[in-house]
C-alpha cells in the first residue's frame, strides 16, 4: 500500500531491547561529541532517562537479547508519555527508534507490527463516521490484516479501566448508602436536641405544617451548605488525587474530574437526602404532644 | 445494673439507636472490605506462586515472567548448571510462545508453554492425563471450546503463521491427552503445554536450546535470596526473581487498589467513630438531670462512665457484627466486578476473607467505639452536681 495524498502512513514496529551499557562516560567518543561516528539517533522515555541519569547527546549500547553486543546508537530526544490510560500501570522503558534501524536490530526484514493511518475528512458527509469508512474500505481489499478505527481500537485497550470504573461506581454506591444513614442519623439527633423548642412553638399556636416546613427547610440548608463545601473539599482532593497519581506512575493523565455534572449530581442528591430526612425527623416530633416535647 | 441502664438508654430512642447501628454497620462493611481488597491481591498471588511450588524465577535480564517476549539461549547448559547446584532441588524450563490450529471457522490462535512435565508449575490436571511422549498436548477448556476438539483427538499445530501468504510454520502433528487449569492465565484464554523440546522446535531456528522462564526449587534450609543473588552473579543474562521480590512487583502494579483500600479503610473507621460519638454526646446531653441525680444518691463516678461507655460499645459490637455479614456480601459483589478485568486468572481474588484480619479491623472499629464514648461519659461524670439539678429543674 502506498501513501496517497490523502493518507498519512506511519509504519510501526514494537520489540524488546536491551540496552546493555546505560552509562557513557565508558565511551571514548563522549569526550569529543561533534566527532563522534555517526551513530543512529534514538528517543527515550523519561522514566528511562531519570532512573538511569541519560541524557541527550549520549550515547548507549542497544541489543535485542540480552547478552548480544548490539550496536552503539545516540540519544537524540526525550520523550514524555502520552495520556494513555493502558500504559498508566506498566513500569516498563520505552526506547524508541527509526523503523528501519529496529527491523535491522531486530531482524525483522522489512517488516511492520502495524500502521497507523489518517484519513482525509474534509469534503465527507460526515467527518465522525471517516475511519469506519475508510477500515471497511482497506478490509474489503486487505490480504492478511485487519484495519480498526481508532475509537474501537480505544475501546479495547481501556477495558482495563471501564472495569476500575465500575469498580469506582460501586463504592460510590456505598458511600452514597453509608452518607444517607449518617445524614438521617444526624438530622434525627439535632431535630430531637429541639424538642423542647418544638413544644413551644406549637403550644404558642404554630401549626404542625408550620413546624415541619422549618425543620425541612433547614434540613435543606443543611445539606446544601454541607454539599457545597462538599464539593470545594472534593475538587480540594481531586486536585491531590491528580498531582500525587501524576507523579507516581510519570503521565499526564488525570485520574480524578470534577465536572460541573458530578457536582450537579452530588449536591442534588444531598438536598434530596436533606429533604427526606428532615421530613422523617420532622413528622415524628410534630406528631408527638407538645407537652410531652417540653417534658410534661 | 450497669448494663440494664446502658440497654434502657439505647432503648428509649429506637429509631436513632437503629439509625446509628446502620450507619456503623455500614461503615463496618466498607473497613472490611477495604481490610479484604489491601491484603487479598497479595496473598491471592502468593497462593499462585506457592502453589506453583518453585521458590525462584530466573528470566532474561530486566524482565518479568511472560511480561516480554524475551527469551534466554543455552537453555540445556543453564538448566544443567543449576541442577549442579547443591541449594537447587528442581528446574523447570519453560518457553512461551503462541501456536495456531486450523478449525472449519479459520485459524485460532492461542498460548503455547513448552515445559518439562516433570518439573512444571503452570497448570493443574483437570481432566485426562499428564503429557508422557513428545508429541502430547495439555490444553485449557478455553482451548477446547474454541477449536471444537476432544480429548483423544490428534490436531496438526503450528509454531508461526504468515497472514500474508496464509501459511503456517512449525508444523506438529500432536495428541491431546489432557485438560488442564492454567493458574496464571485468565479462563478465557486459550492455552496449550507440550515438552519444552517440542516447543523450541516448532519455532524453528530462532527458538532452538531457549527459554522464557526457568522455575527453580530451592532444597529445604536454603536461603532462596542468597541463591538468587548467587546465580545472578554467576549467570548476568539473567534475573532471578524471588516470590518476595515477585510480590513486591504485584504490589507495585496493583499499589492503586492498596491505597484506595487504606485511604476508604480511614474513612470508615472515622465514620463510625462519628456517629457513635455523636450519639452518645447527644445521649448525654439530654440526660444530665438523670446523671445528677444519680450522682447525688451516690452512684460513683466509675460506674456513671462505665453505663456510658458501654451504650458505645453496645453500639459498635452491634453495628460491627452486622457490618461483617454485610461486608462479606458487599465483597463478593465488589470480587464479581474486579474479576472481569482482562487477563486476570480465574482463581484470583482481590478480597480475600483472612479471619484474623478482619477480626482486628472490626476490633478496631470496637475500640474506636470505647474512646467515642469516653469523653461524653467523662463530662457527664463530672458535672457539678448541684449547679446541673438546678438547671435541671429550671429548664
Amino acid at each position: 500500500m502506498r501513501p496517497s495524498p490523502h493518507t498519512i502512513l506511519a509504519g510501526c514496529l514494537i520489540g524488546a531491547l536491551v540496552l546493555p551499557v546505560l552509562r557513557p562516560a565508558a565511551l571514548p567518543a563522549q569526550a569529543s561529541r561533534p566527532a563522534a561516528p555517526a551513530h543512529r539517533t534514538i528517543a527515550i522515555d523519561e522514566r528511562l532517562a531519570e532512573a538511569t541519569g541519560l541524557a541527550v547527546g549520549d550515547t548507549v549500547r542497544l541489543a535485542a537479547v540480552a547478552g548480544a553486543t548490539g550496536e552503539l546508537a545516540r540519544i537524540a530526544a526525550i520523550t514524555r508519555r502520552g495520556a494513555d490510560p493502558s500504559e498508566v500501570a506498566r513500569n516498563e522503558y520505552k526506547v524508541r527508534l527509526h523503523l528501519d534501524h529496529l527491523q535491522a536490530l531486530t531482524g525483522s526484514g522489512d517488516r511492520v507490527g502495524r500502521f497507523a493511518v489518517r484519513s482525509r475528512i474534509d469534503g465527507t458527509a460526515d467527518p465522525a463516521d471517516a475511519p469506519d469508512r475508510l477500515a471497511d474500505a482497506i478490509n474489503q481489499v486487505a490480504f492478511g490484516f485487519r484495519a480498526y478505527p481508532a475509537r474501537a481500537v480505544a475501546v479495547e485497550t481501556s477495558s482495563t479501566f471501564r472495569v476500575v470504573n465500575r469498580f469506582h461506581r460501586a463504592i460510590g454506591v456505598i458511600t452514597i448508602v453509608a452518607s444517607a444513614i449518617f445524614l438521617l442519623c444526624i438530622t434525627l439527633l439535632k431535630v430531637d436536641e429541639r424538642r423542647r423548642d418544638v413544644g413551644a412553638l406549637r403550644l404558642i399556636g404554630c401549626s404542625r405544617a408550620t413546624v415541619l416546613r422549618a425543620i425541612v427547610l433547614e434540613a435543606t440548608l443543611v445539606a446544601l451548605a454541607g454539599s457545597l463545601l462538599g464539593a470545594v473539599l472534593g475538587w480540594g482532593a481531586s486536585s491531590i488525587v491528580n498531582w500525587y497519581y501524576q507523579g507516581v506512575y510519570q503521565t499526564p493523565l488525570r485520574f480524578t474530574l470534577v465536572t460541573p455534572g458530578i457536582v450537579a449530581f452530588a449536591v442534588g442528591l444531598s438536598l434530596v437526602l436533606g429533604v427526606v430526612s428532615g421530613l422523617v425527623a420532622g413528622r415524628r416530633l410534630v406528631r408527638t404532644a407538645p407537652l410531652t416535647l417540653v417534658g410534661r | 445494673m450497669i448494663t440494664r441502664l446502658a440497654l434502657a438508654a439505647l432503648l428509649r430512642r429506637r429509631a436513632r439507636t437503629a439509625l446509628t447501628i446502620a450507619g456503623v454497620a455500614v461503615a463496618a462493611a466498607m473497613l472490611l472490605d477495604m481490610v479484604m481488597l489491601g491484603s487479598g491481591m497479595r496473598e491471592s498471588f502468593r497462593g499462585f506462586i506457592d502453589q506453583q511450588g518453585f521458590q525462584l524465577r530466573l528470566t532474561p535480564r530486566g524482565t518479568m515472567p511472560f511480561d516480554s517476549e524475551a527469551t534466554v539461549g543455552g537453555a540445556a547448559a543453564l538448566v544443567s548448571a543449576l541442577r549442579a547446584d547443591p541449594d537447587v532441588a528442581r528446574v523447570g524450563p519453560v518457553l512461551g510462545g503462541k501456536h495456531f490450529i486450523a478449525t472449519d471457522s479459520g485459524m485460532v490462535a492461542g498460548f503455547l508453554l513448552g515445559i518439562d512435565p516433570a518439573a512444571q508449575g503452570d497448570y493443574q490436571l483437570e481432566e485426562g492425563r499428564d503429557l508422557a511422549s513428545a508429541d502430547e498436548m495439555v490444553v485449557s477448556a478455553a482451548w477446547l471450546a474454541a477449536t471444537g476438539r476432544r480429548l483423544g483427538d490428534t490436531v496438526r499445530v503450528a509454531g508461526g503463521y504468515d497472514p500474508q501468504l496464509r501459511r503456517t510454520t512449525g508444523e506438529r502433528l500432536v495428541r491431546v491427552v489432557g485438560r488442564g487449569r492454567f493458574q496464571m492465565l485468565a479462563a478465557t484464554d486459550r492455552a496449550a503445554a507440550v515438552p519444552l523440546a517440542i516447543a523450541q522446535a516448532m519455532g524453528g531456528a530462532d527458538r532452538a536450546d531457549r527459554v522464557s522462564v526457568l522455575l527453580v526449587e530451592t532444597r529445604a534450609g536454603a536461603d532462596a535470596e542468597a541463591l538468587a543473588r548467587r546465580i545472578e552473579l554467576g549467570e548476568p543474562r539473567l534475573t532471578a526473581l524471588s516470590t518476595e521480590a515477585a510480590l513486591k512487583f504485584v504490589d507495585e502494579r496493583l499499589g492503586y487498589f492498596r491505597q484506595l483500600a487504606f485511604i476508604l479503610a480511614s474513612v470508615s473507621l472515622a465514620v463510625g467513630f462519628l456517629l457513635v460519638t455523636t450519639l452518645v454526646t447527644v445521649s448525654v446531653n439530654e440526660r444530665i438531670g438523670e446523671i445528677a441525680v444519680m450522682r447525688a444518691i451516690g452512684v460513683a463516678r466509675a460506674r456513671i462512665v462505665a453505663q456510658i461507655v458501654l451504650e458505645g460499645v453496645a453500639l459498635s459490637v452491634t453495628g460491627a457484627t452486622l457490618g461483617l455479614g454485610l461486608g462479606l456480601v458487599t465483597a463478593r459483589w465488589l470480587n464479581g466486578i474486579l474479576a472481569t478485568f482482562p487477563g486476570l486468572p480465574a482463581a484470583f481474588d482481590f478480597f480475600r476473607f483472612e479471619p484474623i484480619a478482619a477480626v482486628r479491623a472490626l476490633g478496631l472499629l470496637v475500640v474506636c467505639g470505647i474512646a467515642a464514648g469516653i469523653w461524653p461519659a467523662w463530662r457527664a461524670a463530672t458535672l457539678p452536681i448541684a449547679t446541673t439539678l438546678r438547671e435541671e429543674a429550671v429548664a
